[in-house]
């Protein structure tokens, strides 16, 4: 458990990183995005409004995962049935196996709302989909997809991602896509075929399980820390943080799995017993593949090979939303447009009121939230470079100043990544940006 | 019923200027001024529709004798020629004042000015005497140096003062020729039709018509006389500009084609070849320096430059159909410019900037000004004569009617046209395209803003894709000026023979 000490460490001399200010913040306990109650509240709101859609996401990815599978013409995959939205999520309710939030643990009652109505009236599902007043579900696969792509990225840690190529893997899928084609002589016979096709389909499916288990503890994480803060909980940025870390440590331990229902029976293809957990399995890599990397922006970058924009190499993929330029949100090519109209359906009334009061109001309202988003994911980055330095180095307020010296090592590492100057990084990186309260 | 175009704006340039602030109080001026150009363009349409368009002569005259000695009478008409010139000042007056600053200082002064060059202008195009029209052609001189030098920007005074000077020595030049034509001939009046310039010798008459081409020339602006253009235009605030370039400009080539076509048809068709390489050159030359500037307003205004040049190279071919296009362009022009420079006073009150390095991204749909880029995108092909836009029809007109006999300058003319969509596509990929530099908070820009726009915006696309509304009213006028125009083919074939 990290505590923030009362007083700012002073036993090692000041650091002569440009980011000095950030390491020294990061040193005494606190985040990256400054402490101020503006800060708070911004974060805090944007959880909320993240946390609704968040919690359609986890159950539609479960749902697709599990129940649409390999179908190859998926047009209903974004109508979930009753029984995913009455699933109750693991981590809250009554029945919780260990309860984040103190809410209910079926769909959020905004979320339904939302589904029955949307933006215009109640009208059929189907209605609302084609008028696309509804959850941009293709941001979801969007992240799962950029974790797919960067696979291997935690090579020697991630056993998840390596156990998709093993031949126990490939088996179990063989068993589960044999069932679930069974009476179907064409899509039989093009499995024998072309294998690969498939397997590679049912490792894209494995890994919307892996996503949906990963939101599956993040919108009650987000739904609770509303809640403590409208109860008055939260007194600053760290306080913020510290409980994302805590959560982060209760919650590591949770196993991620991936099982396919075909005619009610249950096709283990990552069963729970190979003991994939939650941290190392699903945390970590979404970290690094939606907030560090993702994929160029098709509106803002060239994918000309001979311009050489995009990297040739993956590590150097900096796009994610530590770096995104919200400032074109809503623009054609700008795929976090996709969230940040979600979002903007669950705004708390507050924030509501904030943004009316900057640059344009409400005419610029999905801008403002982006921004305000991208400040919130700084804060969560902050929770896992803590989490990790917990994990694997020190206490803040060890005695001992080597062990300091590796913390503060640590730490430089990690801000590293936004000052390095291949492809412009430096430039792209939000970290100085989101230090100034003008930023918006 | 004309005098009404006349009389309405400047009665009440002086109702508003004196009145006491308990009548008119200060915040109310730009809304009555604003009714009463409406009123004026109401009339204005109504002319329209009563108009006779089969009719080639001059339409609803008015005849009050004033002052029988000096020859000078109170003499008005309208005729194909300058029925679209009326439509388009007064249009543009409504849109010039409906697009002023809402807290303009010094409200009372500047609303009388514009409605004073309204009426002003309303009295050039109808006049029908030599003496009333320069009596009206002189009444905008102070009037505009006031609004640029009191309401314009950084460089007002020394854009003023350029002005002043050019526009009274294109004054002075015109008057001249004026009197020349009439002492010259023994005319006893000034009325148009009372002077007859056919007695005199040919080479009086040349020298006569240079006056008449150098004092218009300065106003149009033909190219070594246009250095006022740029400087005036781009300090001049946004409504001032528009009616600069959309009704002054026009006068200059209304008067040339009136007197210098009207009333030199032999001498016009001996100047007529160096006319028209003249305005081939002045195409080229806007456009080419145009493609060199870096500040918006001043590419837009050297565009006004290259697109004059086309209605010289018109007037000089004097066929039917280049004059019809030369009237054509002459509105599209107006309706062009006017919506540019509209679209370039929003963002540069809203971005705070003109340079082209500076502008960026402002297509962006929340953060940016996406409406009017969007609109700045369809002005800009307008201008550069992209066909469904009124600036197509017009162009492709003065070309089609011009090739047949100058083939040479037609096709630099046609070069130009190129050379117009080159600098149209920096202007719009610099500013309209790109990233939105982070950190901008631009205003937004509110429906009223954009009104003007919108308006100018439907009739460039109607008339674009509806050219029969734009040709209809002045095609019997100019056949028949036509007429009395010697071939230009035989003239410059007798011109060779004689040398031979």
């Amino acid at each position: 458990m990290v505590q923030t000490p009362d007083k700012p460490v002073t036993k090692l001399p000041p650091s002569q990183h440009e980011f000095a200010d950030i390491i020294h913040r990061l040193e005494a306990g606190g985040s990256m995005l400054p402490d101020t109650p503006e800060n708070l509240m911004q974060i805090i709101g944007i959880y909320k409004a993240y946390a609704v859609p968040m919690d359609f996401y986890w159950r539609d990815l479960l749902y697709i995962a599990e129940q649409e599978f390999l179908n190859p013409f998926p047009f209903f995959k974004y109508f979930i049935s009753q029984e995913y939205l009455d699933r109750h999520n693991h981590y809250a309710g009554d029945d919780a196996d260990l309860r984040i939030w103190r809410g209910e643990a079926t769909a959020h009652p905004e979320l339904l709302a939302f589904m029955e109505k949307g933006e215009t009236v109640k009208m059929p599902k189907l209605l609302h989909h084609l008028l696309h007043d509804r959850i941009n579900m293709e941001f979801a696969e969007a992240c799962m997809r950029a974790m797919l792509w960067h696979r291997q990225m935690y090579a020697p840690v991630n056993q998840f991602d390596a156990y998709l190529d093993s031949e126990e893997y490939k088996a179990n899928a063989d068993r589960a896509i044999k069932a679930y084609f069974q009476g179907n002589p064409v899509m039989l016979g093009m499995y024998k075929l072309f294998p690969d096709m498939f397997l590679e389909q049912c490792r894209q499916m494995s890994y919307y399980s892996n996503l949906g288990l990963f939101w599956e503890v993040m919108a009650p994480v987000f739904f609770e820390m509303s809640d403590i803060y409208d109860e008055g909980g939260f007194k600053s940025v760290p306080d913020a943080m510290n409980f994302l870390v805590n959560g982060i440590f209760a919650i590591a331990g949770r196993p991620i799995y991936h099982h396919v229902y075909i005619r009610g029976e249950c096709y283990e293809i990552i069963p729970k017993s190979k003991g994939f957990t939650w941290l190392y399995e699903a945390a970590l890599p979404y970290v690094e593949a939606v907030f560090y990397r993702t994929a160029p922006f098709r509106g803002t970058k060239s994918y000309n090979a001979q311009a050489g924009q995009v990297p040739d190499d993956q590590k150097d993929f900096h796009y994610g939303i530590l770096y995104a330029d919200v400032f074109p949100v809503g623009t054609a090519g700008i795929p976090p447009t996709l969230l940040m109209q979600d979002m903007l359906h669950f705004l708390p009334q507050y924030l509501v009121d904030y943004y009316q009061k900057y640059c344009r109001g409400e005419e610029d309202i999905l801008i403002q939230l982006g921004i305000t988003f991208q400040r919130s994911m700084y804060n969560v980055t902050s929770a896992v470079i803590q989490a990790l330095r917990t994990a694997l180095l020190y206490p803040l307020d060890d005695p001992n100043p080597k062990h300091l010296q590796a913390n503060r090592e640590f730490f430089e590492a990690q801000l590293n990544r936004f000052t390095r100057t291949e492809y412009n990084m430096r430039n792209a990186a939000r970290l100085r940006d989101i230090q100034s309260q003008d930023y918006r | 019923m004309l005098s009404v175009l006349i009389w309405i704006p400047i009665l009440s340039a002086i109702i508003i200027g004196f009145l006491p602030g308990k009548v008119v109080p200060a915040s109310r001026v730009r809304l009555v001024s604003l009714t009463i150009a409406g009123i004026v363009l109401l009339w204005n349409l109504f002319i329209l529709l009563k108009f006779d368009i089969s009719n080639p002569g001059m339409q609803f005259r008015e005849y009050l004798p004033w002052n029988e000695t000096l020859g000078l009478s109170y003499q008005l008409g309208v005729d194909g020629l300058s029925i679209l010139m009326l439509i388009l000042n007064s249009l543009l007056t409504w849109i010039a004042i409906y697009s002023s600053d809402k807290d303009t200082h010094r409200p009372r002064l500047f609303y009388s000015l514009i409605l004073l060059i309204s009426g002003g202008v309303a009295g050039a195009f109808l006049a029908e005497n030599l003496l009333l029209f320069f009596l009206f052609y002189e009444l905008e001189l102070i009037p505009f140096y006031l609004l640029i030098s009191i309401w314009g920007g950084e460089k007002r005074a020394y854009a003023g003062i350029k002005f002043l000077i050019y526009t009274a020595v294109s004054g002075a030049l015109i008057l001249a020729t004026f009197l020349g034509m009439v002492f010259l001939t023994g005319s006893t009046s000034f009325a148009f039709d009372a002077v007859s310039t056919q007695t005199l010798s040919a080479g009086l008459q040349f020298i006569l018509l240079v006056g008449i081409i150098l004092g218009f020339g300065i106003k149009i602006p033909l190219v070594p006389f246009h250095t006022w253009l740029p400087d005036a235009y781009v300090e001049a605030s946004a409504p001032i500009a528009i009616l600069l370039g959309g009704v002054l400009a026009k006068l200059g080539t209304y008067g040339l084609l009136r007197f210098g076509m009207g009333m030199f048809p032999e001498a016009w068709s001996v100047v007529a070849p160096t006319l028209a390489i003249w305005g081939a050159i002045s195409a080229i030359y806007g456009a080419v320096i145009a493609i060199a500037q870096k500040d918006i307003k001043r590419m837009v205004a050297y565009s006004s430059i290259g697109h004059m040049g086309y209605v010289l190279l018109a007037s000089a071919s004097s066929t039917a159909l280049a004059l019809v296009g030369a009237v054509s362009q002459m509105f599209s022009h107006g309706l062009i410019l006017a919506i540019l420079f509209h679209l370039v006073g929003i963002v540069e009150a809203k971005v705070g900037t003109r340079e082209l390095d500076k502008l960026n991204g402002l297509m962006s749909p929340i953060r940016g000004l996406p409406l009017i880029s969007a609109l700045l995108v369809l002005s800009g092909m307008a201008s550069a004569g992209i066909p469904g836009l009124t600036g197509f029809i017009a162009e492709f007109i003065v070309f089609q009617g011009s090739f047949s006999v100058f083939p040479l300058p037609t096709l630099l003319c046609v070069a130009s046209s190129g050379l117009t969509a080159v600098y149209f596509v920096i202007l719009l990929n610099r500013t309209c395209f790109g990233k939105l530099d982070n950190l901008a908070y631009y205003p937004k820009v509110v429906w009223a803003e954009k009104i003007p726009a919108l308006v100018l915006a439907s009739l460039i696309i109607f008339l674009g894709i509806q050219p029969n509304w734009l040709v209809r009213w002045s095609e019997n006028t100019t056949t028949a000026m036509i007429a009395t125009i010697p071939p230009i083919e035989k003239t410059i074939v007798s011109q060779v023979a004689l040398k031979q």
